[in-house]
C-alpha cells in the first residue's frame, strides 16, 4: 500500500506509484547498490542503462512472479519492449497481473 | 595422438546416425540428419575459402548447422558468444582469416555470413567422414583478462567425449527410443556445446532448439518434446525452475553443471519431479569428465576413458590436461573434489581468477588501487555476485563500472563497487582475509 511519503517520492522523482513498486522489487530482488526513486523510467534496464545481466533477467522473472503471477517469456513477441524500461515491464505487469 | 590407438590418418564419421533420424526439434517441426546434412552443403558452399568460425547464432540449430558447415570446410569454429566488438577483434587478431556466423546482423568489421532459413536438397549417399586429427572447435577460458586461453578441440576428442556421454546417459542407439534435450546454456559454451550440438550428432538424441530462458518457457517447452526428455541446466535455471512450483513433463533426468548443485536442489528435483539428478563434472580444458547422482553419490564416476591423476586428467585425444581442482580416490573407481583451488571463483558459472580480474580493475584510467572479493556464499549461491573495493580519487564508481564494462563480461562486474580513501594493506602490501572482512562490514555500515 503507497503511504503519503512514498506517493510524494514517486511524484518528485517522475515515477508513478506503480513504477517505483517494481522499482523497489527489483532493487531488492537484484540487491542493487541504487535508490528505486533513482531510477530512469525509460532508461534501458539491460547493459548500458542499469546494467542488468541474464542472471539479473532470472531472479526478476522470479520476483515478478511471486509478487504479481506475471510470467515472463521470451516467446513474447513484445519481450523486447516489456524489458526496454521500468516503464513498459510496469505496464506489462499491470495489464497481466492476477494479484 | 590418436583417439584409443587410432593412426592419425584415421577418419571418424560426422554424423553417427541415419539420414532419416530427427536430430533437432525445431518449432516449425522436426529436422531429419539429412535435411541437416544438405543444408550444411549448401552453406559450406558459401563459406571463405579458408579460416576461422566464430559462430554466433542464438537460434541452436543454425549454430549445429554453422558448425556442421564448417565442419565439412576444414574451419574451426571458436566457441565464443560474446559480440562486443573488443573480444570480436582480439580473436581476429589471434585467429587469421576469422569471419562470423550469426543468424542476425553484427555490429562487426569482420567479415559475416548470415545462416538463414534456406530450403536445400536432402543429403544422400554415405556419411562424410573427417579426419580424426582435423581441428572443430577451440574453446575458450577466462573471459576476464581480455586475453582469453585457448583449448584445442581436435575431432577424436569431441567425437570420443560424446560417445563416453553417449554411453553414462544411455543414448547409445541401443539403448532404447532415441531421446530429446532441452538447454538452458548457451551452445557455444562448452557444457552446452558437448549437450546439444556433440551429442545430437553422435548419439540417440534431437535437440530442441526454440527459445528456453524463463522458467515458463522451459517448462512450455518439455511439454511439447517427445518422451525420453533431458533437461540440462544449471543450478542458477534449476532454482528459478524449482520455484514455480509446476511439475515439469515427465524427464528421463535432469542434468546440471557450471557450478556446485546444493543437496536441497538435488532432493527437491529427484522429489518434487520424481526425476533423476545427475551433475556433471567438467572444465572448458578437458570438456566433461565425470558425473554422479548427486542426491545418492558423493563421489564422481569418471566417464569411460577418462583417467583422474594429481592435477592433471587424462582425456582421450587430449592427453594430460591440468585439473582446476584437487580431487582423491574414492571407493569403486570414483574420486572426490576436493576443492577449487585458491583464487579461482566461478560467478554465474562463468570461472576467472580475482588476481586476473584485479589487473584488470588496476588498468582503469585513474584507479590507484583496488580489489575484487568474493562473497563467502559464492560457492552456494548460484546468484552470488564479487564486489569490488576501490581507490580513484576524483573518479566516480558508475565511471569505473563504465570502463570495467569494456572489459569483462557482465557476470564478473562487482556488485556492489566501492570506493574508499584506502585499503587496509599489511607491511608487505598484502590484504588479509580479516581486512577485507573488515572492509566489507564497514561498507556494509552506513
Amino acid at each position: 500500500m503507497p503511504d503519503g511519503t512514498m506517493t510524494q517520492t514517486a511524484i518528485a522523482s517522475g515515477l508513478t506509484p506503480q513504477e517505483l513498486e517494481v522499482a523497489r522489487l527489483i532493487v531488492s530482488a537484484l540487491s542493487l547498490e541504487v535508490a528505486p526513486e533513482a531510477i530512469e523510467p525509460e532508461a534501458p534496464l539491460f547493459n548500458e542503462g542499469l546494467g542488468l545481466d541474464s542472471i539479473d533477467a532470472l531472479e526478476m522473472a522470479l520476483a515478478v512472479s511471486k509478487a504479481y503471477d506475471v510470467k515472463l517469456r521470451s516467446d513474447d513477441e513484445r519481450n523486447h519492449r516489456i524489458f526496454a524500461s521500468l516503464r513498459s515491464l510496469t505496464a506489462h505487469i499491470e495489464k497481466h497481473r492476477t494479484r | 595422438m590418436g583417439w584409443f590407438g587410432m593412426r592419425p590418418e584415421a577418419v571418424l564419421p560426422l554424423v553417427n546416425r541415419e539420414a532419416g533420424e530427427v536430430i533437432c526439434h525445431r518449432p516449425t517441426g522436426p529436422v531429419t540428419v539429412g535435411r541437416l546434412l544438405g543444408e550444411a552443403r549448401a552453406l559450406a558452399a558459401r563459406l571463405p575459402a579458408a579460416g576461422h568460425t566464430i559462430n554466433l547464432c542464438a537460434d541452436r540449430y543454425r549454430m549445429l548447422l554453422g558448425f556442421t558447415a564448417a565442419l565439412l570446410r576444414g574451419h574451426p569454429t571458436l566457441l565464443n558468444a560474446d559480440a562486443s566488438p573488443h573480444r570480436l577483434r582480439a580473436l581476429a587478431e589471434a585467429y587469421p582469416g576469422t569471419y562470423l556466423l550469426a543468424d542476425k546482423p553484427v555490429a562487426s568489421e569482420l567479415p559475416l555470413v548470415l545462416v538463414e532459413d534456406k530450403a536445400a536438397e536432402d543429403w544422400t549417399g554415405p556419411v562424410p567422414m573427417l579426419p580424426a586429427a582435423q581441428l572443430a572447435a577451440i574453446a575458450f577460458t577466462s573471459g576476464s583478462t581480455g586475453q582469453p586461453t585457448a583449448h584445442r578441440k581436435p575431432w577424436d576428442a569431441l567425437v570420443a567425449a560424446a560417445l563416453a556421454a553417449a554411453e553414462r546417459f544411455a543414448l547409445r542407439p541401443s539403448d532404447g527410443p532415441p531421446g530429446s534435450v532441452l538447454a538452458t546454456v548457451p551452445p557455444q559454451h562448452m557444457y552446452g556445446f558437448e549437450t546439444t550440438i556433440m551429442l545430437p550428432l553422435q548419439a540417440a538424441l534431437a535437440c530442441h532448439t526454440g527459445e528456453a530462458f524463463f522458467p515458463s518457457d522451459v517448462l512450455d517447452a518439455l511439454d511439447g518434446l517427445p518422451p525420453r526428455r533431458l533437461l540440462v541446466t544449471t543450478p542458477l535455471h534449476l532454482r528459478a525452475l524449482l520455484a514455480e512450483r509446476r511439475r515439469p513433463a515427465p524427464l528421463a533426468a535432469v542434468i546440471s553443471a557450471t557450478a556446485p548443485l546444493a543437496m536441497s536442489m538435488a532432493e527437491a528435483v529427484e522429489r518434487d519431479w520424481g526425476a533423476p539428478m545427475l551433475e556433471i563434472y567438467g572444465a572448458s580444458e578437458a570438456g566433461s569428465m565425470a558425473s554422479r547422482r548427486t542426491a545418492l553419490e558423493p563421489d564422481w564416476l569418471p566417464y569411460p576413458g577418462i583417467g583422474m591423476g594429481q592435477g592433471e586428467v587424462h582425456v582421450p585425444g587430449l592427453g594430460a590436461v591440468p585439473l582446476a581442482d584437487a580431487v582423491e580416490p574414492a571407493p569403486g573407481g570414483r574420486f572426490r573434489l576436493l576443492g577449487r583451488r585458491a583464487d579461482l571463483v566461478k560467478p554465474g558459472g562463468r570461472r576467472a581468477s580475482l588476481a586476473d580480474l584485479n589487473r584488470v580493475l588496476m588498468e582503469v584510467t585513474g584507479v590507484e588501487d583496488g580489489v575484487f572479493v568474493a562473497p563467502e556464499d559464492i560457492e552456494r549461491n548460484p546468484a552470488a555476485r564479487l564486489s569490488a573495493y576501490v581507490v580513484a580519487p576524483g573518479r566516480s564508481a558508475e565511471e569505473i563500472l563504465a570502463a570495467l564494462r569494456l572489459r569483462l563480461e557482465p557476470v564478473f562486474l562487482p556488485r556492489p563497487l566501492v570506493l574508499v580513501p584506502a585499503l587496509p594493506r599489511n607491511g608487505l602490501g598484502k590484504l588479509t582475509r580479516a581486512a577485507l572482512a573488515e572492509l566489507r562490514l564497514a561498507a556494509a555500515t552506513p
